[in-house]
């Protein structure tokens, strides 16, 4: 009896979040999860792992199915709505695999981060530019330990200093931080670190986490399921995924990957060097380096890291090229 | 008024400006290490440095920096080096960004509208845009195409593993002398 008011709801609410974006907008539950009931988090934890072991063959695959099937269209035009983005439990599992998902999702994902990202700022309309950090960014990407994946890169119409990536391998610059490049190597260095973090699925990571977590939870009892809605009310939308940040730790590795990877691809090894020596001389005050310095480790900490991780490493790699007589000049 | 503002504009850039060359005066040490006679780590050692300390830079050879330090002169690897100012990430030049962006409490506030910034709240609102998207796909570079762009560049491939995390916290001062063993 229960059980068939419950699958009525079930289809009834997973008519709607058919989209990714509504999915996407359940990822960031976990978020919330995070700020707003912290110990409910802890106390699930466990239990959902348990219930993750369990549930995966059985229960969980079923609603997965139920969710493709069920028609998409009631609220197709609104998925960011609270309505929308509230209650979703089972709908989570629109097909996508969180537990081993494969390339083709992680494309799908970072793809919807980033056409989010280009919704807040655009491209600069400049082919050639876009095509030159494409050039570069491909290039350096080629030096990874995931040359195959279809690498994109874009600067994107905004004074902040920033640069962001998603998973699959979409890789975000700003006309800000560019406008503070000298020459190729230091551009090398900063999409190197961005090409890390993809590399690592350090973003993809985090999804999956806050993504099982939230399966866990809609498969405990309703009490937890009632929270769970009160949660999503603070769920993000749109590209708030980008304004989190990683660990620390994450930050850190990426920076070593960049300095690798475009220390491999024949650049001078000191490209991402000078862009963190350069970011020192900006006040933290400064409003263009707001969210850069709020979601990473100081440029300062992140140069003693660097010294510290390449020591002698570098003493006998031949010096690199800077190619600052091609890289290109930003028209405004 | 607006040329004031125009000057300070210019003088700021040029502030920046000084503090991004390597001919800069100044810098600190971002942690212990010892000065060599020569840009190399077998070199004789001629001093050192703990970090925090004021400096001043010569030169540059290579990944190498000669700076006077308190105790003594001699050649250092540049990421033992800030450069710029000894404390705190950027005083110096701090105030005078601070007046350019209008925070200096003067109401002097020069126009920032109209550039478009990724605040939080911005993030948070965006809406999904496909044919954004699709242009920036439209950019790509293949793996061919990447690797024809490099040889234009003379660009090499270098054989170089991945930097691993270091086993050590930060500011080890014997770094360099276990090298040379």
């Amino acid at each position: 009896m229960n059980h068939v008011k419950q699958s009525n709801k079930l289809t009834n609410n997973l008519s709607r979040h058919f989209y990714i974006s509504a999915l996407l907008a359940q990822l960031l539950l976990g978020y919330s999860l995070n700020s707003q009931a912290f110990d409910f988090k802890e106390a699930i934890k466990g239990a959902v792992e348990n219930e993750l072991k369990k549930s995966d063959g059985a229960s969980g695959s079923t609603e997965a199915k139920t969710t493709i099937e069920t028609e998409v269209k009631t609220d197709a035009q609104n998925p960011n709505t609270p309505a929308a983005s509230a209650e979703v439990k089972a709908e989570a599992e629109t097909g996508i695999n969180w537990k081993n998902p494969s390339q083709e999702e992680e494309i799908a994902i970072g793809r919807e981060i980033t056409g989010n990202l280009l919704g807040a700022a655009p491209l600069v309309k400049d082919a050639a530019l876009q095509k030159y950090v494409n050039s570069v960014g491909r290039w350096v990407a080629s030096q990874s330990e995931r040359a195959d994946l279809p690498w994109h890169f874009g600067v994107i119409d905004s004074e902040d200093i920033n640069a962001f990536s998603a998973p699959g391998g979409y890789v975000v610059i700003t006309k800000g931080l560019y406008r503070k490049l000298n020459n190729e190597a230091q551009l090398a260095g900063v999409l190197g670190h961005e090409i890390g973090h993809v590399v690592k699925k350090h973003q993809l990571k985090v999804i999956q986490k806050q993504q099982l977590l939230n399966k866990g939870a809609s498969l405990l009892s309703e009490k937890f399921a009632k929270d769970n809605k009160i949660a999503n009310k603070a769920i993000g939308t749109g590209a708030e995924i980008s304004a989190r940040g990683l660990d620390k730790s994450a930050e850190y590795e990426a920076d070593r990957l960049g300095i690798s990877v475009a220390t491999r691809a024949g650049y001078d090894a000191y490209g991402l060097v000078d862009v963190l020596q350069n970011l020192t001389q900006t006040s933290k005050n400064d409003g263009s380096v707001a969210l850069l310095f709020k979601t990473h480790p100081m440029p300062e900490e992140r140069l003693v890291a660097l010294s510290d991780a390449v020591g002698s490493r570098l003493d006998n790699v031949k010096p690199g090229k800077t190619l600052e007589n091609r890289f290109y000049k930003l028209k405004n | 008024m607006k040329r004031n503002i125009e000057r300070l504009l210019i003088a700021t850039a040029l502030m920046l400006q000084m503090g991004l060359s390597y001919a800069a005066e100044t810098g600190s040490a971002l942690k212990n290490d010892t000065l060599r006679f020569e840009p190399y780590a077998d070199a004789k050692a001629v001093g050192n440095f703990t970090r925090g300390e004021s400096l001043q830079i010569l030169k540059k050879k290579g990944a190498w920096l000669q700076v006077k330090a308190k105790k003594g002169t001699g050649w250092v690897r540049l990421l033992s080096v800030k450069r710029g100012v000894a404390t705190g990430s950027g005083n110096t030049v701090s105030g005078a960004l601070a007046v350019a962006s209008g925070r200096a409490g003067t109401g002097q506030v020069v126009s920032t509208t109209g550039i478009r910034g990724l605040s939080e709240a911005e993030l948070k609102a965006a809406k999904f845009n496909e044919t954004e998207i699709k242009a920036m796909e439209s950019y790509s570079v293949s793996v061919a195409q990447g690797q024809k762009f490099a040889s234009a560049g003379s660009l090499k491939t270098v054989a170089f593993s991945n930097l691993k995390a270091p086993v050590q916290p930060t500011g080890n001062q014997n770094e360099s002398r276990k090298t040379i063993q």
